[in-house]
């Protein structure tokens, strides 16, 4: 927990955020963990995992966020095909060579078919390990679908609750409905100072400093954000000659870091992106002091969580909110960065090309995988693009 | 070397049948006035579309009746010319290249949607694929959200069915939206009927299939059956279709007679058939004179064999359950582990073979933990790779040298009677 | 003395091998498949037929193998070559029990027991870890296959490939090059990417001592070396190991033989 007075610089805050994704393991769980009696961990992918339900609960949902560029899969894909993502793979990776050693549990969902059979392959190779699945609704238009995500809420604090050994109340609930509601707040904040001044955050920077919620508790999370927030805003530079775009497709297996900074090097302001998504979860705050909290919860995953193409609400159309998100934010294009096998964000691309084209909106469709380690082909690809585009 | 292939009277009928339900299709495209729903596999509810008269289509049969015919990949790749990756589901693909082909197959012309009914039962693709349907025809898609199997029971909650049995009853709005009549509970309860009776016919065929020799190929055969089951079921049709088919095969098992000369193997198979090269797949297995004599992709529609049947006294909690709890989709991964032991061990088979087909991820995803779970309890088990749509993904060369050296591995191991586990 | 043949045709080179009563190599033959597989069989058999100065009527039995052992229409018998590499590899060091193969397309484990298969795994579609993944790299680099072994072991700081991929290795290499790497630290992680995927596909079968190394890639000195370091095992490699398909379909014929005259 940072007990500086100092002002920090954003350099600072995110050498601090990088060390801690770097690092293998789950330190600053561990810590928390042992801070207080009553506490356990779980791991959870970054896609609208229900972090509220489980940190009322005693537990810390720890995102699962695949094995990075520095992991040699030797075991897992005795398990899954080379035609399936790496994150899946990486997860299982993880497992089999003990490095999830210090969560007490994992939960799943039905974020796409892999996944979902990732849980079973989990459960019979860990039996030791508690694993819980959480089925989301995929009706968004029917009435009753707040009430059973409710329930299906409730089953898995119970769950959660027999980890710790806390029971949850309804206090808890709300206590961490509103702490997350200010991690969220203030990220949003930060996604609209880059938005207006991409040149005073850079992605490479907002990025870590989002992604690092994952394994710190929420707390400390907001205190950092917010530091991020008063450096950024402070800070002083001029916008260059770049192109601005929108990015979106890398929801759930993360491009390297590296990746990232070579997308901004190549030419790029990314003005908006899609990046662990499911897990900054809403457009606006999840109502707080409510009477049915977890009812809350429920109904603004429904009506007012932000989209992927692992959701499927048929009120929306996701190519139109594409293209106005790209509008809003006053983009030059659009890339797809899609990760390699990803099924989901494979599928919602023709439907953006579409979309896109009529718009007139450019835009270039690339591939990655996490363990990604050159990066020389594809910033050539862009450069090239953002060539075609500056001296148009 | 054997290659005989079973031909019997209900491959006849069923050829005659399909014919029969794709002249309805087309009528309807060319404006007969019957109303037409896409609807997926994965457990399909049909017997709801019936007591409306609403024409049942299938987009995952008519793609593979494509690929059987050696038509899918122009339409695969006019997908892929849209944008969709080469790592996409190619029924998806085969399907949308289709669409936008002006819905024109040699076997029928397949008609717009008045209603896009997608059943969600486990597979994620659905979800796509219905939505883009969505997008391209303009018309909203009934989401009929079915939750997924996660219980250590293996059984749907209390809560998982009231909530399929209240959106039940909001497609029966939709129903009633877009024929313009109320649910006539009579003609509900008929077709649950005729799918409860039609559905105990494919069980015991599905029981024959422990005799030895086997009378038919639970996989090679069986597929023969399935387009009747869904494009079908819940019809007087579909009744007579599984009566013919019951005594034929039941006749076989009385008399002694397979598929093949010699009954030599006796293999569980897991996975959809590479359709693009069915008969050269078969070729495969039948020269080793081994026969499949249970199969898991003939329990995607439901899974009648272990004891499920439609209850015409309460139709739509049948429905419900049939969608939640009796189908292969919606069961979780562990859930098919044990379907296939009892298929080892109840139909007394020696070996089990995967067919991992790199379009469906839901079917094909961790196979490799299937295999290693069955190996290290002793059964002979074979994973190849290919798709069930994609004819670019077969190597014919490869894929028998794979098939063979297994059977050549297992010849010189004694037959077991059945493996026990 | 009486003779048995093992014919393998491969996609790109036949191998023939005649052994004599006692198991014990007589002739080897290596031709190019060609385009004309149901010629290459016989042009093999001729060949081999020649070496060892043996009449085609000392021959009991033949038996066919490898991708063209349907052409092998003179055979007696066509086996697969997974079970003849099996036997093959037994019968040069019998204590055998992993066989790891490495050919031009397909790379395989087999696990092993008194000569006959157990189990066996082979790469998916994916090519990495097949002779072809080395000579594109080969390729790139301007060098020759047969040269890539040796000049790998003068490796000092072996680069990290970050992908195991045949279509983008290509340009990964271009890009270590365009940094300066040396060609030996480049081939160095060429082969330890590719080792380290293949005994990530052999563990499906259980990596078991002792390992026996076959297909054209065995005669490469650094996979040899990459791979034995990884296992932290000794691999049996024989000269003759491109001939171990071969070998096998030559025992299995000589077994045929036998059991055929004692059975008359």
């Amino acid at each position: 927990m940072s007990t500086q007075s100092l002002p920090q610089s954003i350099e600072a805050l995110v050498e601090r955020c990088d060390r801690i994704i770097e690092e293998p393991g789950f330190a600053p769980a561990v810590a928390w963990k042992q801070a207080a009696p009553n506490r356990a961990a779980i791991g959870c992918f970054p896609v609208y995992t229900p972090t509220e339900v489980f940190y009322a609960s005693g537990v810390l949902p720890v995102g699962l966020a695949g094995g990075g560029n520095r992991m040699e899969i030797a075991h897992a894909d005795s398990r899954f095909q080379s035609f399936i993502c790496s994150i899946i793979k990486s997860t299982l990776e993880q497992g089999m060579t003990g490095l999830l050693d210090d969560l007490d549990g994992v939960v799943f969902h039905s974020i796409c078919d892999p996944a979902r059979n990732l849980a079973s392959v989990y459960t019979r190779n860990f039996p030791e390990t508690p694993v819980e699945y959480i089925h989301f609704p995929q009706n968004f238009e029917a009435e009753e679908a707040p009430r059973y995500l409710r329930d299906e809420y409730e089953r898995v604090a119970t769950f959660a609750g027999e980890l710790s050994g806390r029971p949850m109340t309804t206090e808890d609930l709300r206590a961490a409905i509103r702490i997350y509601n200010r991690v969220r707040e203030t990220i949003r904040r930060l996604y609209a100072l880059r938005r207006d001044s991409p040149h005073l955050l850079r992605t490479r920077e907002l990025y870590p400093l989002v992604r690092v919620g994952h394994l710190i508790p929420p707390e400390e999370h907001a205190e950092l954000l917010a530091d991020a927030l008063q450096a950024a805003a402070t800070r002083e530079g001029r916008e260059r000659d770049r192109i601005r775009v929108v990015l979106t497709g890398s929801f759930c297996e993360q491009p390297p870091l590296d990746l990232i900074a070579a997308i901004e090097d190549a030419g790029c302001y990314l003005v908006d992106d899609d990046f662990l998504i499911g897990r900054r979860w809403f457009n606006g705050n999840v109502p707080e002091n409510t009477s049915d909290p977890l009812l809350s919860l429920a109904e603004d995953y429904l009506n007012a969580s932000l989209p992927s193409p692992v959701k499927h609400d048929m009120r929306i159309s996701p190519s139109e909110l594409l293209v106005e998100r790209a509008r809003s934010h006053r983009a030059d294009a659009v890339i797809v960065l899609c990760a390699k096998f990803c099924e989901p964000s494979l599928f919602a691309y023709p439907i953006y090309r579409k979309a896109l084209q009529v718009a007139g909106i450019p835009h270039l469709f690339l591939e990655f995988e996490e363990k990604m380690w050159m990066f020389d082909r594809i910033k050539s690809e862009i450069e090239t693009f953002v060539e075609s585009l500056l001296f148009d | 070397m054997t290659e005989t292939h079973y031909q019997g009277k209900l491959h006849h009928l069923q050829k005659e049948l399909m014919s029969e339900y794709y002249a309805a299709l087309t009528a309807s495209a060319n404006g007969s006035g019957v109303p037409a729903a896409y609807l997926l596999i994965g457990g399909n509810p049909v017997e709801l579309l019936r007591a409306f008269d609403i024409l049942p289509v299938f987009p995952e049969v008519n793609a593979l009746q494509l690929a059987v015919r050696k038509q899918s990949l122009p339409f695969i790749q006019s997908a892929e010319f849209m944008g969709y990756s080469s790592d996409n589901c190619a029924y998806v693909k085969a399907d949308i290249g289709m669409y936008f082909g002006g819905r024109q197959t040699p076997f029928a012309t397949i008609p717009e949607p008045s209603l896009l009914l997608c059943n969600y039962v486990g597979c994620n693709v659905y979800l796509d694929w219905f939505g883009h349907l969505a997008e391209f025809t303009g018309q909203s898609a009934f989401q009929l959200d079915i939750p997924f199997i996660r219980s250590a029971s293996g059984k749907p909650s209390k809560e998982d069915i009231e909530y399929v049995l209240r959106q039940l009853h909001h497609l029966i709005g939709r129903c009633e939206e877009i024929t313009g009549r109320k649910l006539d509970e009579e003609k509900l309860r008929e077709a649950v009927r005729l799918s409860s009776l039609t559905g105990d016919l494919w069980a015991k065929i599905k029981h024959l299939t422990k005799r030895t020799p086997a009378p038919y190929d639970a996989y090679f055969d069986s597929v023969t059956m399935m387009a009747p089951l869904y494009c079908l079921r819940g019809t007087p049709q579909g009744l007579e279709f599984f009566e013919t088919a019951y005594a034929e095969l039941l006749a076989k098992a009385e008399a002694g007679i397979g598929p093949l000369e010699k009954e030599r193997f006796r293999y569980v198979i897991e996975g959809p058939p590479p359709w693009p090269h069915l008969r050269a797949f078969r070729d495969m297995f039948s020269r080793w004179d081994a026969v499949a004599v249970a199969s898991t992709y003939s329990t995607v529609g439901g899974l009648w064999e272990f004891g499920f049947t439609h209850d015409p006294d309460h139709p739509l909690e049948s429905i419900a359950r049939h969608l939640l709890e009796w189908n292969l989709t919606n069961r979780n991964f562990l859930q098919r582990y044990e379907q296939i032991e009892r298929y080892l061990e109840e139909w007394n088979a020696n070996a089990l073979i995967i067919h991992s087909v790199k379009s469906c991820r839901l079917f094909s995803a961790g196979q490799g933990d299937m295999r290693e779970y069955f190996t290290k309890r002793g059964v002979p088990t074979l994973l190849v790779e290919s798709d069930l749509e994609d004819p670019r993904y077969f190597s014919e060369a490869q894929m028998r040298n794979r098939i063979d050296a297994f059977f050549e591995s297992i010849a010189h191991r004694p037959i077991r009677e059945g493996v026990t586990a | 003395m009486k003779y048995a043949a093992g014919i393998d045709v491969g996609s790109t080179q036949t191998k023939c091998i005649i052994i004599d009563e006692n198991k014990q190599i007589v002739a080897r033959a290596l031709t190019d498949t060609g385009a004309n597989i149901t010629r290459a069989g016989e042009r093999g058999y001729e060949a081999v037929l020649a070496a060892g100065g043996i009449a085609r009527e000392d021959v009991l039995c033949v038996v066919g193998t490898g991708y063209g052992r349907f052409k092998v229409s003179f055979g007696d018998l066509q086996i697969t070559e997974i079970t003849c590499h099996a036997k093959g590899a037994s019968m040069l060091f019998p204590d055998t029990s992993t066989v790891i193969d490495m050919g031009g397309q397909d790379a395989k484990g087999i696990s092993v027991q008194n000569g006959e298969v157990v189990d066996f795994v082979m790469n998916d579609k994916c090519a990495a870890g097949t002779g072809r993944f080395l000579s594109t790299a080969a390729e790139t680099l301007g060098l020759a296959l047969d040269e890539i072994g040796a000049i790998s072991l003068k490796a000092r700081n072996p680069v990290r490939l970050s992908t195991v991929c045949t279509v983008f290795v290509e340009s990964d290499i271009m890009s270590y090059v365009a940094q300066g790497k040396k060609t030996e630290d480049i081939l160095g992680g060429i082969h330890s990417a590719i080792a380290a995927r293949t005994i990530a596909l052999v563990r499906r079968v259980g990596l078991k001592p002792n390992y026996t190394f076959t297909g054209g890639v065995s005669l490469n000195v650094g996979m040899v070396k990459m791979l034995e370091e990884k296992l932290g095992a000794p691999l049996n490699v024989s000269p003759d190991s491109h001939y171990m398909g071969a070998i096998g379909a030559a025992v299995f014929a000589l077994e045929h033989a036998m059991s055929t005259a004692a059975a008359s």
